[in-house]
């Protein structure tokens, strides 16, 4: 009879107590796997807003890496639509996407407030991006932008406008002249951070070209990519295409770009790995304590067994393999009731708050995500093997003619 | 000590063996001197507290004396580390207990083949094996019961079958006969004679049963640690 087939008639014969050891573990293991399913689809969520912010890859001139620029669009990338052209001929490049950044003042004559611009091109970015969802009251740009501006709220209640009041914008042109030109207040966009929310512009890129007198040249190029492509190979190919068409670029990926998403991820790795220790000591802690009961009422059996001839090993095996047997079962348990706790949830329609650096919460949805799982058998295996050892260990070590005498 | 003609089985030189009892030693086995020869069927008897139990405790090599030496076949059983002296306990002792001892969780047939599964034994060579030996014992029809439903008598036999799985030299018994009726204890006598007829194995009792002292072929008996007497029945 193999040690795992014994174990297995110990923890029977022991109900009540096995049936407790394997429910810590199955409860264990289960918060091990909802958990890992939870930060999967947090880490998901997370990249996935982050990327449809920043884009999957980013290009900019080579000399605005570290640098902060003198001049508006001192350093832009010039004809920016044979440049845009050029990624865009990528087999992987699904959009690309001009920008522009500037900086200026808004006023309607009674206030100015100064802002944060960003010139865009209103279908793509609709498409690609999150910023239609951000528009709390009117309607996001449409066609290539005409004169509609959109306002963050904050900014909006400043300069006290709402949609369809017209704002002037100033700003100041490469050559260093102030140029003003009027828009319309199309929609008024909750940007969740406040403080860009307070100075929060965007406007079609033909408008802000027309302001800042810049034509055809933009500050960077964001780029996504279509599902499953490498971002890496991506990047070198479109960085190598445009350096032979003659633009003196950096293509950055968005981990680059997004410095808050591993500090995001490092921090909900550290909570979590925390909670994962205070459920690991506390599974040791039950599981050592139901073993020593189970060594202490099984001494006279140990004595039994070490006279007719078990090694000491072979005492320290059989109570590991209990160890064992209950944290596979535990998992096999934890599995069933990770899997319907997971689907309850997923049905419940729960809303999570929004993740760090997203604007919006989500539904709640526990991934199914195996490397939790995995990581939750393995958690159970070296607990259960760990709070196993020291009773199993004295139970090897006990001298036969006391564990015969044991009462 | 009695003259045997063949070399010891177990010899004991010397033994002592002391027990801290709070601030006290309590000195339980005195300088003994002891040889079994093969097939003997020697019966230890003496009063409570005489060192019966901690005398056959260490021949068997269950405990470890505090002077002296135990020699199985001439080897030296306190030079021997603890995994030598649980393979030699396996492959050349058997031990029957007074209170059975039998594993709870296995059948009788299990408990019996657990011996012999430690010593690498095939599953179906000790299967073979362990019915063959309850049937010996009277028990064929128990092979798949649990201890729990068997007689006190039954489970000794059990016991008796186990002790013999691995085909030992010499089965220490200690007071075998003590939780048993006396037609039942007369039985279990009967059938450890016949072992010892049949099979050669020395039996080495330890008893204050008259029953048992009254089967043996020599009889040791013990006082205050000591062996008081050591003489053919």
């Amino acid at each position: 009879m193999s040690a795992f087939a014994l174990a297995w008639r110990n923890l029977v014969r022991q109900k009540r107590r096995s049936f407790l050891m394997i429910a810590v573990v199955t409860f264990g293991f289960a918060a091990f796997a909802l958990a890992g399913g939870f930060i999967a689809q947090s880490f998901a969520g997370l990249k996935e807003g982050t990327i449809r912010s920043v884009g999957d890859l980013q290009v900019v001139d080579r000399r605005a890496v570290g640098k902060a620029e003198e001049a508006t669009l001192e350093f832009g990338l010039p004809d920016a639509k044979r440049a845009r052209a050029i990624a865009a001929s990528d087999p992987d490049v699904a959009d690309v996407l001009p920008r522009i950044d500037f900086v200026g003042l808004a006023t309607t004559g009674a206030k100015s407030v100064p802002f944060l611009g960003v010139g865009v091109d209103p279908r793509p970015e609709a498409s690609a991006t999150l910023a239609p969802e951000l528009i709390a009251s009117g309607k996001y740009l449409s066609g290539d932008g005409g004169d509609g501006v959109i306002l963050g709220t904050g900014l909006a209640a400043a300069l006290n406008v709402k949609p369809g009041d017209r704002v002037t914008l100033m700003a100041t042109t490469p050559d260093g002249s102030l140029n003003a030109l009027d828009g319309v207040v199309e929609g008024l966009a909750d940007v969740r951070i406040k403080e860009l929310n307070d100075r929060y512009v965007a406007a079609g890129i033909g408008l802000v070209s027309r302001l800042l007198q810049s034509d055809e040249t933009v500050s960077k190029l964001v780029v996504f990519l279509k599902p499953g492509a490498d971002e890496g190979k991506v990047a070198a190919r479109i960085g190598k295409a445009l350096a032979s068409g003659g633009y003196p670029v950096v293509v950055r990926r968005w981990r680059e770009l997004a410095s808050f998403y591993e500090q995001v991820k490092l921090l909900y790795i550290g909570i979590f790995g925390f909670v994962g220790a205070v459920l690991v000591v506390i599974v040791i802690l039950s599981a050592a304590i139901v073993m020593t009961m189970a060594v202490t009422e099984r001494t006279r059996e140990i004595g039994t067994l070490r006279a007719i001839g078990t090694r000491p090993s072979g005492i320290l095996r059989m109570f590991l393999a209990e160890g064992v047997v209950i944290a596979l079962a535990g998992c096999v348990a934890g599995t069933v009731l990770a899997l319907i706790i997971r689907a309850v949830l997923n049905a419940s329609g729960i809303m999570l708050p929004p993740p760090p650096g997203a604007t919006h919460g989500m539904p709640i949805n526990v991934e199914l995500y195996p490397l939790a799982y995995e990581a939750g058998l393995a958690a159970m295996l070296l607990t259960m093997t760990i709070a196993s050892y020291f009773p199993a260990r004295r139970a090897s070590r006990v001298p036969i003619v006391d564990a015969l005498t044991h009462v | 000590m009695t003259a045997t003609s063949s070399a010891p089985l177990v010899e004991a030189s010397g033994l002592s063996r002391s027990y801290r009892m709070g601030a006290s030693v309590v000195p339980a086995v005195r300088g003994i001197s002891l040889a079994i020869a093969p097939g003997e069927f020697v019966a230890l008897k003496g009063p409570s507290g005489s060192g019966k139990t901690t005398l056959l405790n260490l021949l068997g090599l269950l405990d470890r004396p505090d002077e002296g030496v135990v020699r199985i076949e001439g080897r030296d059983g306190e030079a021997l580390t603890e995994d030598e002296r649980s393979d030699l306990r396996r492959d050349r002792f058997g031990f029957v207990f007074q209170t059975f001892n039998l594993i709870p969780v296995l059948t009788a047939e299990e408990n019996v083949a657990y011996p012999m599964a430690l010593a690498g034994v095939e599953t179906e060579a000790r299967r073979a094996r362990a019915r063959e030996l309850l049937a010996s014992v009277g028990l064929a029809e128990k092979c798949g019961v649990r201890p729990d439903l068997l007689s006190g008598g039954q489970r000794q036999r059990v016991a008796i079958a186990r002790s013999l799985a691995n085909g030992p030299s010499v089965v220490f018994a200690d007071e075998p006969t003590a939780n048993l009726d006396s037609h039942t204890a007369e039985e279990i006598l009967d059938l450890m004679r016949e072992i010892n007829a049949s099979r050669g194995v020395a039996f080495l009792f330890a008893t204050h049963d008259a029953l048992v002292v009254s089967r043996a072929r020599r009889i040791v008996t013990l006082h205050d640690g000591a062996v008081a007497s050591d003489r053919a029945a």
